[in-house]
């Protein structure tokens, strides 16, 4: 080993531990009995585990539903959001339009990620309360929907333009319709990238808060994270339960996180996790 | 691992420019491109315009000037927008000099590259909520695990008090934005470190260049684009943080962690006053877009030069 790699090793391992520590901590909570949820000096690692938390947060409570609700908001819309964005990503990513109109869309279509979320939350509660569309789910379907679109169509775009044009051209030669080359070449060539990116509008979907604290507010329509933090900011705070769903919470998120390592950088730079 | 952040190095133009379009190509562009442009327009630019008009109106729904005037003398305003600086800045200062070590630290080839990479990431995934639960948990003075560990190492933890002091709110809401975000910074800078070629370091070993000569005339000058893009993406969602300090400590102890974004959703949300909450959100709109000019200029400069 170079000199200095002692150090190093050091450096990366108490970072590691910075980043992973609050996390073990938080899942330990989860599992303790109240009375070594509350002890000092904190107990890291010898309590005897139990699991009522859980079951008073998803049996007791309603974290059931808000797990449920979460789920099926994250779905539907990454799905809407992957059929409408895809279809654009591959327009934008084949056809050149007259002016450099193609580009000027693309650029537009991203810039409306670039909007503070406050900055159309207030206008969209308005619009989905003359609606009649605040704590409902599809509420949520379609903010996230329009939230996630300028990222799938970048993404795509990506991914579209490095299937090679031959490929589908052979296809057109061969007498097949643009959509049915579509279907049958570039599709399954784009699938991993399909996946990720979906993957991601999942991740968003799933991680929202702002959008979800101001248009739902009922245990029909409430997410995960609303239903947490509602339980937060109240007095008499049941850690126990609290931290078992926000343990259910992370989960699928670091699932998922560790499936699209490979195309985390790309990502994050068209705005993916965070809005 | 992927290597190119895509504003380093954009995707090749898969057709050449000024190529003629077909007719049927033209109208299928456009009907594939279409369902996008409309829900988009439905979701960012109607709430927009939306947005503008209640910003003119009253409460009464009176058209009026007052929900701008309103600004110049509320004190609350002020000391948001001054919170909100605070806290970007030195989330946005202590975030990229972490973020940069680790990243320089794991630019080269080492055993476990990869596995401390993958831990380093860990808390940039979670959901918002999760971290505001979390530093909740760590930072309770009572039975937290921070001050619980100062106590076992013979520190009288008993003035850290945390989210409960109005001091120390700032520093806690500012350690979870840190925890959080400093992988963020830390992923784009080791991007950028690994697009950078080789022979610019070759010739500094030449020319006997010290380490810490390479990294300030070689590597931070090529790192620079990777840099701007970095804080640029980190200045914006700072500006407009709302999550974490909404968990932690919903604005508080008294308005000392209130920020833009948390006083323009007390106004809307818990005194329906949609109006002036539109105002100040056109505010925070000109500052986010301002900032992301100038650092796009800082970027545009380089590349001219």
């Amino acid at each position: 080993m170079r000199p200095g790699g002692f150090a190093k090793y050091f450096i990366l391992t108490v970072a590691s531990l910075a980043a992973l520590a609050p996390v073990y901590w938080l899942i330990t909570i989860s599992f303790k009995h109240e009375v070594d949820q509350f002890a000092v000096p904190p107990k890291w690692f010898s309590f005897s585990p139990t699991l009522e938390h859980y079951a008073d947060a998803f049996l007791a409570r309603s974290f059931g539903q808000y797990l449920l609700n979460s789920l099926v908001v994250a779905v539907a819309s990454t799905i809407c959001a992957l059929i409408i964005g895809s279809l654009a990503a591959y327009s934008l990513a084949r056809f050149r339009l007259p002016r450099n109109l193609d580009r000027h869309l693309a650029l537009w279509i991203l810039s409306t990620r670039m909007f503070p979320a406050i900055v159309t939350a207030v206008p969209l509660f308005l619009i989905m309360r003359d609606l009649r569309l605040v704590n409902t789910r599809l509420s949520l379907v379609i903010v996230y929907t329009g939230f996630n679109l300028p990222f799938v169509v970048w993404m795509m775009r990506g991914f579209f333009a490095e299937v090679p044009r031959d490929l589908e051209e052979a296809a057109l030669v061969d007498g097949d319709s643009r959509m049915g080359a579509l279907r049958r070449v570039v599709l399954p060539l784009v699938a991993p990238g399909l996946a990720a990116t979906a993957v991601f509008c999942l991740i968003v979907s799933w991680n929202e808060f702002l959008f979800a604290l101001v248009l739902t507010q009922t245990d029909t329509a409430m997410t995960l994270p609303v239903g947490i933090a509602g339980r937060v900011t109240q007095y008499g705070i049941k850690w126990g339960a609290m931290s078992a769903a926000a343990v259910v919470a992370m989960i699928p998120i670091l699932a998922f996180a560790m499936a699209v390592q490979k195309y985390l950088v790309r990502g994050l730079s068209l705005g993916a996790v965070k809005g | 691992m992927e290597k190119l952040n895509p504003y380093l190095r954009p995707h090749p133009d898969p057709l050449p420019r000024g190529e003629g379009v077909r007719t049927s190509d033209k109208s299928l562009a456009l009907a594939l491109i279409a369902p996008t442009l409309t829900v988009l327009l439905a979701l960012s630019i109607y709430p927009l315009i939306y947005s503008i008009k209640i910003s003119f109106q009253s409460q009464s729904g009176a058209p009026t000037l007052q929900n701008f005037t309103r600004l110049i003398t509320d004190q609350f305003f002020f000391s948001a927008l001054a919170h909100t600086f605070i806290y970007a800045a030195i989330a946005l200062t202590v975030e990229f000099l972490i973020g940069l070590a680790l990243a320089v630290l794991l630019n080269e080839q080492m055993r476990g590259r990869s596995a401390f990479r993958s831990l380093l990431l860990v808390p940039m995934m979670l959901p918002a909520v999760v971290v505001g639960v979390v530093w909740r948990l760590m930072l309770n003075s009572n039975f937290g695990a921070v001050n619980g560990t100062l106590k076992g190492w013979g520190v009288n933890p008993e003035a850290l008090t945390w989210t409960a002091s109005p001091k120390l709110a700032m520093a806690s809401v500012i350690i979870a934005d840190v925890w959080q975000w400093t992988p963020f910074m830390f992923l784009i800078l080791l991007a950028g470190l690994q697009a950078i070629p080789q022979e610019p370091y070759e010739a500094a070993l030449v020319d006997g260049s010290s380490a810490w000569q390479t990294f300030r005339h070689v590597t931070l000058p090529l790192l620079k684009p990777a840099i701007l893009i970095a804080l640029l993406l980190r200045s914006m969602d700072l500006l407009r943080v709302f999550d974490h300090i909404f968990i932690i400590t919903e604005g508080g102890p008294g308005f000392a962690t209130e920020t833009l974004s948390l006083y323009i959703y007390r106004t809307a949300f818990r005194f329906s006053n949609f109006g002036y909450a539109a105002a100040m959100s056109f505010v925070l709109l000109l500052i986010t877009n301002l900032i992301s000019v100038g650092y796009i200029r800082l970027l545009q400069t380089r590349e001219a030069t």
